[in-house]
C-alpha cells in the first residue's frame, strides 16, 4: 500500500499525524511528509486511518498491484 | 426505486430550535429524501454526505445558499466556486489561516482565553454566551484582523447577518439582507489603514500591494472571515459550556486528563452541529442509495444528521468525550473543508482547557433558544453557580 499526499492541498491540520505518527509528519513548513514510501504491512489500517482523516482530503490511499 | 419524500420544511421553527428528531426521521426514510416544501433534496447519512463533500463535479458549490440572491452575491468567491478555479481562491483565503500561518499565535489566543475564564470565575455567575461565546471570539477575530472602532461593535451583527440570508428567502432572510449588506458595503471599501498595523488583515493588503493575491481582493478575504467565522465559532463555544454543564461525568473525565480536549471539542461538534443545512447543485443525475436525483437539482447537506447516523457512529445520541469522532461532519470535508477550522480548533481549544483547569462544576439555568436558518446556537444561557477547582 502507498499514499499519495497532494502537497498543494495539504493545509496543515496535522490531524493525520495525530491518528497515526508512525506514518505521517508534518515538515517545518507544516506540509504532510510520508515516513514510509511503501506503507509497512503492520502499519497499513493506521496509515488508512490517518488519510481518512484529512479533513481537506488531501489523502489517498493507493493499493499497488501485485506482479505475477 | 423512487425517491422518498417528506412534507419536513426544514427552515420551519421548531425544526430549526431542535431539529434531531427531524434528522432521525429524514435518515430512516433514505439517504436522500425529496422535501418539497423546501424545495430541496436532503442529504442524510454520513457516507451519503461524505461522498458528496468529496465530489464537487457532482455536487457544485455554485449554489451554497438556498435562495438566488445570496448565490448571486457569492459568486466569485471560494465558498461558492468549483474546481480548479477554487483551488486559487483557496489558496489565498488559507494563506493566513492554515494553522502553519496561526502556529505563532497559540500562545496569545490561550493567554487571553485563560483571562477571561478567571475573571468569569471570581464573578461566579454569568450570562455565558454575551461574557464568554461571544466575548472570545470577537476579540480574537478582531484582533487578528486588526479591527478597531465601530467595526468591531458591528461584528456579531454583521456575522449573524451573514449566515441567516444564505437560508431561503424567509421573513429572517428579508430582514438581514440589508445588514449583510452593510457587511458587503464596508468590506468593499476597507483599505490597509483602517485595520491595526502588524494584524493578519494589514497582511492581506500588503499581499495585494506585492501582487501576490489579485488586485481587489482583499476586501473579499476579509469579508469572508467575518462572515463564515464569528457567527459558528459562537455557536461551537456557547455549545461546549452548555454541554458540559449538563454533562459533569464527561466534564470530570476532562478535568481528569487534560489530553482528552481536542477529542472532546470533536465531539461537541459531533453532538451539535453549528450549521444545520448546507447547499450543492447536483450537475448531472446523480444515484443515491438506489434513487436517482436528477441533474440541477438543489440539495441541503444536514451535516447534523450524517453526525448522528448509527450507521457510523455507535450509540450516536450520547455525549460521550472518550469517543474521538474526528471524522465528524461539522466542518464539512474535501476541497471545501472549513478553511477556519485550525482557527476555531485553536480558539476552543484554549476555552477547554481554562475551564477544565479552573472549573470544578457550571451550574446553569434554562437556556434560551431563537431560530435562526442556517447557524444553530444558543442565544442566552445563564451560569449561576461557578464551583471553582
Amino acid at each position: 500500500m502507498r499514499i499519495a499526499a497532494d502537497r498543494d492541498r495539504c493545509e496543515g491540520h496535522g490531524l493525520c499525524v495525530d491518528t497515526a505518527p508512525e506514518v505521517y509528519d508534518l515538515d517545518d513548513d507544516a506540509v504532510v511528509v510520508l515516513r514510509h514510501e511503501v506503507v509497512p504491512a503492520a502499519l497499513e489500517r493506521r496509515a488508512e486511518a490517518g488519510a481518512r482523516v484529512c479533513p481537506v482530503a488531501a489523502l489517498r490511499v493507493e493499493q499497488m498491484s501485485v506482479e505475477s | 426505486m423512487s425517491l422518498p419524500t417528506s412534507d419536513i420544511d426544514l427552515f420551519a421553527d421548531d425544526v430549526l430550535l431542535d431539529p434531531y428528531p427531524y434528522y432521525a426521521e429524514l435518515r430512516e426514510l433514505g439517504g436522500v429524501v425529496h422535501l418539497p416544501k423546501s424545495e430541496v433534496y436532503a442529504l442524510t447519512r454520513y457516507d451519503v454526505i461524505r461522498t458528496a463533500l468529496g465530489d464537487p463535479e457532482a455536487f457544485s458549490s455554485r449554489t451554497i445558499g438556498f435562495n438566488p440572491m445570496v448565490n448571486e452575491a457569492l459568486q466569485g468567491t471560494s465558498l461558492a466556486s468549483d474546481p480548479p478555479v477554487h483551488a486559487q481562491l483557496r489558496a489565498t483565503l488559507t494563506a493566513n489561516l492554515s494553522p502553519r500561518a496561526l502556529r505563532g499565535l497559540k500562545t496569545q489566543i490561550d493567554a487571553k482565553a485563560a483571562a477571561l475564564i478567571d475573571d468569569l470565575v471570581r464573578q461566579g455567575s454569568f450570562e455565558a454566551i454575551d461574557a464568554l461565546a461571544r466575548a472570545f471570539p470577537l476579540e480574537v477575530v478582531a484582533d487578528l484582523i486588526g479591527f478597531t472602532g465601530h467595526v468591531r461593535d458591528n461584528m456579531l451583527r454583521w456575522g449573524q447577518a451573514a449566515m441567516q440570508v444564505i437560508g431561503p428567502m424567509n421573513q429572517r432572510t428579508a430582514e438581514n439582507f440589508p445588514i449583510a449588506g452593510e457587511l458587503y458595503g464596508w468590506c468593499s471599501g476597507v483599505t490597509a489603514e483602517d485595520l491595526a498595523p502588524g494584524s493578519v488583515g494589514r497582511g492581506i493588503f500588503d499581499a495585494e500591494a506585492r501582487g501576490d493575491i489579485p488586485a481587489g481582493t482583499a476586501g473579499h478575504i476579509i469579508h469572508q472571515y467575518l462572515g463564515a467565522g464569528v457567527d459558528t465559532t459562537i455557536a461551537a463555544i456557547g455549545n461546549i459550556v452548555a454541554l458540559f454543564a449538563a454533562h459533569p461525568d464527561q466534564f470530570d473525565l476532562v478535568r481528569k486528563d487534560p489530553s482528552l480536549v481536542p477529542a472532546a471539542f470533536s465531539e461537541v461538534l459531533r453532538f451539535w452541529v453549528p450549521i444545520h443545512a448546507w447547499g450543492r447543485l447536483v450537475t448531472r443525475d446523480v444515484e443515491i442509495d438506489g434513487a436517482t436525483v436528477p441533474a440541477g437539482s438543489q440539495v441541503a447537506i444536514l451535516l447534523g444528521a450524517g453526525n448522528r447516523d448509527p450507521r457510523h457512529y455507535e450509540d450516536p445520541d450520547s455525549f460521550l468525550v472518550e469517543r474521538n469522532p474526528v471524522d465528524h461532519l461539522s466542518f464539512g470535508y474535501g476541497p471545501h473543508g472549513c478553511a477556519g477550522q485550525g482557527l476555531a480548533r485553536l480558539e476552543a481549544h484554549a476555552v477547554i482547557e481554562a475551564l477544565v483547569s479552573r472549573v470544578h462544576r457550571l451550574v446553569v439555568g434554562e437556556e434560551v433558544r431563537v431560530p435562526s436558518n442556517i447557524t444553530r446556537s444558543i442565544e442566552r444561557l445563564p451560569v449561576l453557580e461557578v464551583v471553582p477547582a
